[in-house]
């Protein structure tokens, strides 16, 4: 029932916003922003608490893992939407609010569904809703971000497709029950009996399929431009949990693989894709010239790391790389906020026009240098906590490379930020759009210092079913 | 069954090489109409020979889709497009071969399932899988964007072939989700290609490199 709700919310809020216009555009999004956010709350709450929630013969259907994807959703749509309408003031709003929360509805659809026929359908919805938003500010490279972003998204997606149909294959010839066979729960279930050499092929082409949705190396080459092109509250969206959707789309299928084909094969093909990933990350973060590219490179470098903790597996590994989505998200959203910001501010997205921000735009340079910080992995913040983990989780297996990368990267931050030239910016931004900002930066501190009760709870309950 | 899945198959492979040979963009889109055909044909045998129902309702939609609505679509894309777009003298041999060698892949890559299939249509399920992967190929060295939507729709097709000769047919949400898919990708796609034309005077998507590193 509440499941139901959460997804009827965006849904519905999308329908009305497609015609509305002025300040009842702005009021209604605002309002189904919060209640978006408010829902999945409530639904990460129920789930933790007791059973896993189904609506629909189970056909939707949230556990532990869907929630902690749910919350996410909820959280950075709200602090993205927070930032929609200052963005907005700048252009002409139309259906600019519309497709954002269709592009939340399909994100929310794929992450709390029970079956992965569904979820394929919900993915390929996220690019169909986004697609318009990246190309919304209508340039010549926004255009070109918007073609790539659907081209190599829908090749990849399909190529999840052929994945699909070979697990359902795989399903078909142990279970008779068609209008089943492609659940979730009924996959775990078939596992052992499932054909190993068809799972092992249907892997591969869901890990580069959904891979593409994340942005793993070699197949992220959408992405810098998708991100640096979109307005700030979509860039915020789609680093922030797009990419982690992608993700957890193949989290999904990895148990069910690690049982039919024993639990090796996901993990040399994660690991891969994760150091390929970083690696490519790197040398691409040294030579970034544009802020809003260098974050989005930033983002391959994460989502790598995830790889990295998914394939090192175990409690802490799974662990590490579910707390490192969740504060990614967090950080990611705060800089790509800030930095629709500075580019308003400076008028430019290149790295060199836009020194001096602590003294120039204080208000705005002090969470983004806290943010970056966090980035980088630093302590006090969640992500130096959630890197240690999966690095823990890699060296409790002899892989003690991955530090190098790790050190790597922290250099090439502290080069790109240790020395900004100096030139003069164009306002400061007020106190009001500081809240969003300051609460997700207080988040990320509970998630470095005091992780709040009921957390450990969670990502336990998490491992149980993603890595048992 | 074997017999007619496999000679539906075959024929589709041929048409997708056909495809890659033939250089003007009417007789390629002529060509794509009848591979959908094609499938569709295929998809409705099976739907009646293995007594499946709902492969017909897929056919039928398959046809409307693929083989009215989406090359209309085309048509009005390519509308004004030089009716060649590879430049003089290149010649198809190499792209032939290439090919070729992806119909031998697709034999080598889907040993796992004919192996482990135990269906009268599991001959036909490389050959399936072939023409996606040709289409594929034909989708990444496209050299604007007509040939870049063609490749992908000819892969499309081929994923759709594979699905109903392993397992005839997907539950309906999927089989559903994925027309609706096709075709708002299709309609997108046009959308953008208008104002790459407007913006660029050209569909040459060698023209887009702006964003580069």
């Amino acid at each position: 029932m509440m499941l139901g709700v959460l997804l009827a919310i965006p849904l519905v809020g999308a329908v009305l916003l497609w015609r509305a216009a002025g300040r009842v555009a702005t009021a209604l999004h605002a309002l189904t922003a919060g209640l978006t956010l408010t829902a999945a709350l409530a639904v990460s709450v129920e789930v933790n608490r007791g059973e896993p929630v189904a609506a629909l013969d189970g056909f939707l259907r949230a556990d532990v893992l869907s929630a902690w994807m749910i919350a996410l959703i909820g959280i950075v749509g709200a602090l993205a939407a927070s930032e929609a309408p200052r963005y907005l003031a700048h252009t002409a709003p139309a259906r600019f609010y519309s497709l954002f929360h269709l592009f939340v509805f399909t994100m929310l659809v794929a992450v709390s569904t029970d079956d992965v026929g569904l979820m394929w359908v919900a993915v390929e919805g996220t690019t169909l809703a986004s697609v318009f938003l990246v190309n919304f500010e209508h340039t010549r490279a926004s255009l070109e971000a918007s073609y790539k972003y659907l081209l190599i998204c829908s090749v990849g997606i399909a190529i999840a497709f052929l994945g699909t149909v070979l697990v359902y294959f795989a399903g078909i010839q142990q279970f008779n029950d068609e209008a089943h066979a492609l659940r979730w729960t009924t996959l775990m279930r078939l596992a052992p009996g499932l054909a190993p050499r068809v799972i092992e092929l249907a892997f591969v082409f869901l890990v580069v399929g959904y891979g593409t949705k994340a942005g793993l190396a070699p197949m992220h080459t959408w992405l810098p431009d998708a991100h640096s092109e979109a307005p700030p509250p979509v860039s915020a969206l789609m680093s922030g949990v797009l990419l982690s959707v992608g993700v957890y789309a193949i989290l999904r299928f990895k148990p069910a693989v690690d049982v039919a084909a024993g639990p090796g094969f996901a993990r040399s093909i994660l690991l891969a894709l994760g150091l390929l990933s970083v690696a490519v990350a790197a040398a691409f973060l040294w030579t970034s010239s544009n802020y809003k590219r260098m974050l989005a490179y930033s983002s391959v470098e994460h989502i790598g790391l995830v790889c990295l903790g998914l394939g090192f597996g175990g409690a802490l590994g799974t662990a590490g790389a579910l707390l490192h989505i969740a504060n990614h998200a967090l950080a990611k959203s705060i800089v790509f906020l800030l930095s629709g910001r500075i580019r308003t501010a400076y008028g430019s997205a290149e790295i060199a026009a836009v020194g001096g921000l602590m003294r120039r735009m204080p208000r705005t340079g002090a969470p983004f240098l806290a943010a970056m910080l966090a980035l980088i992995g630093l302590p006090p913040f969640g992500l130096f906590v959630s890197e240690v983990m999966i690095l823990a989780a890699g060296f409790t297996q002899g892989f003690p490379l991955v530090v190098a990368f790790g050190g790597l990267l922290r250099g090439t931050h502290t080069i790109l930020y240790g020395t900004p030239p100096r030139e003069p910016a164009a306002e400061i931004s007020g106190w009001g759009p500081a809240f969003p900002v300051a609460a997700a930066l207080l988040l990320l501190l509970l998630t470095g210092l005091a992780w709040p009760p009921g957390l450990a709870g969670a990502l336990d309950r998490i491992v149980a079913i993603v890595a048992p | 069954m074997t017999t007619t899945s496999n000679l539906l198959a075959f024929l589709g492979l041929v048409v997708t090489l056909l495809i890659v040979w033939r250089q003007s963009w009417p007789a390629r889109l002529r060509l794509f109409g009848a591979q959908s055909l094609l499938l569709a044909v295929l998809a409705s045998t099976i739907g009646m020979l293995a007594q499946r129902r709902g492969l017909l309702l897929v056919a039928a939609v398959f046809v409307v889709v693929k083989g009215w609505v989406i090359p209309r679509v085309l048509a009005r894309i390519g509308a004004g497009a030089p009716v060649r777009s590879i430049a003089p003298g290149r010649s198809s041999g190499i792209s032939l071969l290439v090919a070729g060698g992806l119909v031998v892949v697709a034999y080598v890559i889907m040993l796992p399932v004919t192996a482990a299939a135990e269906l009268p249509t599991e001959g036909a399920i490389p050959l399936a899988f072939a023409i996606a992967l040709i289409g594929l190929y034909l989708c990444v060295t496209g050299r604007d964007a007509l040939g870049h939507i063609l490749g992908f729709l000819v892969f499309e097709n081929g994923i759709f072939g594979l699905a109903i000769l392993a397992t005839y047919g997907l539950p309906g949400i999927v089989e559903a989700g994925v027309f609706l898919d096709v075709l708002v990708i299709v309609l997108i796609m046009e959308a953008v290609v208008v104002q790459v034309r407007r913006e660029h005077d050209s569909i040459d998507v060698d023209r887009l490199k702006e964003l580069r590193g």
